[in-house]
């Protein structure tokens, strides 16, 4: 393993030690199981590097084990997003028809280009896939909310959002170039992937860097004094 | 073919709101403060709104007018609620931002009436970007010649928001968010929204 490699690893531990710092835990678990499987799993792959039938099984149990908290993490995000934006009906379909849309592409995807693995590996590589067309999704449309709804870019689950949708994008741009060049882009793959995710985790640290409020709850709130009342029925009177 | 196409559409549309968001991080809009509202909203007359959504009144052009008259009225009428919810959009964008800055207050209570101030202007938005697009679409398409005209009453709710309702609740939520500021200057609010 080079020097290089080690980033991302370093840059995680720092985003969790964050992470942390904010309890997040307590507001995007989903997230924070992410990084917190991300730091183990780079850990277990290290530990391992050696060993090649070890680090062979390691590498896969982790990029499934990834595959299923990128979902979560979505899932998450979303909920936490259009939870605070509409109770109608369909927003709760949104979710299922992102992912059905990414298992779909990626099926379309694999059923043109020819892969060289089979059984377990191949479902889990196209889960892969399918989970960076989900987190493209999600960080497009969300993207997209923010001028038309006017909501702000600054929070938590858009830097999460941003993170993923970055590496995504350039992750797909990159497997799509690689099924065309084939192993003559091998070398440039995994350097691009290695700088997509260091730049996405930076910019999660980026987004976590800054401290953000929890909702106040009601019940904790005091009384308004009469005088403020007043005034508050005294604009509704004119408004009517 | 269909699946390379769509792959190709979906980078591109992650490309770009990955540009869109780093312009955001650039170009950081400084925070909207209680002077910086006031002077950027537009009325938005609610008893025209109302009118232009009341059946009974589009009943009685449809009754009074000849057909062809009947389609050039209400294709004004469309203009005129398109321009409503235009308003209806800006000023609830202008009190998103603001509610914004107020959630970041270390008073509790601004801290929650921001929040509820700002649930209410993004209903408004969502309802306003719907509704907006609905009659856009009917403008450009010329509904009135391919169909029997679209009736206006239809746009009370959309997305099942009911925009003229959830704008009150906007006005309401606004009232209480700036019930601090001098009775002139409150006056002034509850008339330009």
């Amino acid at each position: 393993m080079n020097i290089p490699e080690f980033i991302p690893s370093c840059l995680l531990v720092a985003l969790l030690w964050l992470l942390v710092r904010r309890r997040v835990y307590v507001t995007l678990p989903c997230f924070f199981a992410y990084a917190a499987f991300a730091v183990g799993a780079d850990a277990a792959r290290f530990a391992v590097h050696n060993y090649h039938d070890a680090y062979y099984l390691i590498y896969w149990v982790t990029e499934a084990g990834y595959d299923l908290l990128g979902i979560l993490v979505m899932y998450e995000v979303l909920q936490t997003v259009l939870g605070n934006l509409t109770r109608a009906w369909w927003a709760r379909l949104i979710f299922p028809a992102v992912l059905i849309a990414g298992i779909g592409m990626s099926v379309g995807r694999a059923s043109i280009v020819p892969s060289r693995l089979s059984g377990i590996l191949f479902y889990i590589a196209v889960g892969e896939i399918a989970v960076r067309f989900v987190q493209v999704f999600v960080f497009a449309g969300l993207a997209t909310l923010v001028p038309v709804v006017g909501l702000r870019w600054r929070q938590y689950p858009f830097g999460i959002a941003t993170g993923f949708g970055l590496y995504a994008t350039v992750m797909l741009l990159t497997t799509t170039k690689f099924s065309d060049f084939g192993t003559r882009f091998k070398f440039l793959w995994g350097v691009t992937s290695l700088v997509a995710y260091s730049v996405a985790v930076l910019i999660w640290i980026w987004f976590f860097s800054v401290p953000q409020k929890t909702q106040t709850l009601s019940s904790k709130l005091s009384a308004p004094s009469p005088g403020d009342l007043e005034r508050y029925k005294d604009a509704l009177r004119r408004m009517r | 073919m269909f699946s390379i196409i769509s792959t190709w559409l979906i980078i591109a549309w992650g490309a770009l709101s990955c540009i869109y968001m780093l312009r955001c991080a650039w170009s950081r809009f400084p925070k909207r403060d209680v002077d910086d509202v006031i002077p950027f909203l537009y009325p938005v007359d609610i008893s025209l709104a109302q009118s232009l959504l009341d059946p009974a009144t589009e009943f009685g052009f449809r009754w009074k007018l000849g057909p062809r008259q009947f389609r050039e009225a209400q294709r004004k009428r469309m203009r005129l609620y398109l321009e409503l919810t235009r308003r209806m959009a800006h000023n609830a964008k202008v009190l998103v931002q603001f509610a914004d800055a107020e959630k970041d207050s270390s008073d509790p209570r601004r801290a929650s009436m921001a929040s509820v101030l700002q649930e209410r202007a993004i209903e408004v938005r969502l309802y306003s970007t719907l509704a907006g697009l609905r009659l856009r679409f009917w403008l450009l398409l010329r509904a009135d010649i391919l169909n029997s005209m679209p009736a206006l009453a239809n746009l009370r709710t959309a997305g099942e928001i009911d925009g003229l309702r959830t704008y009150g609740a906007l006005k309401t939520a606004a009232a209480a968010a700036f019930v601090q500021l001098p009775p002139d200057e409150l006056d002034s609010l509850t008339r330009s929204l």
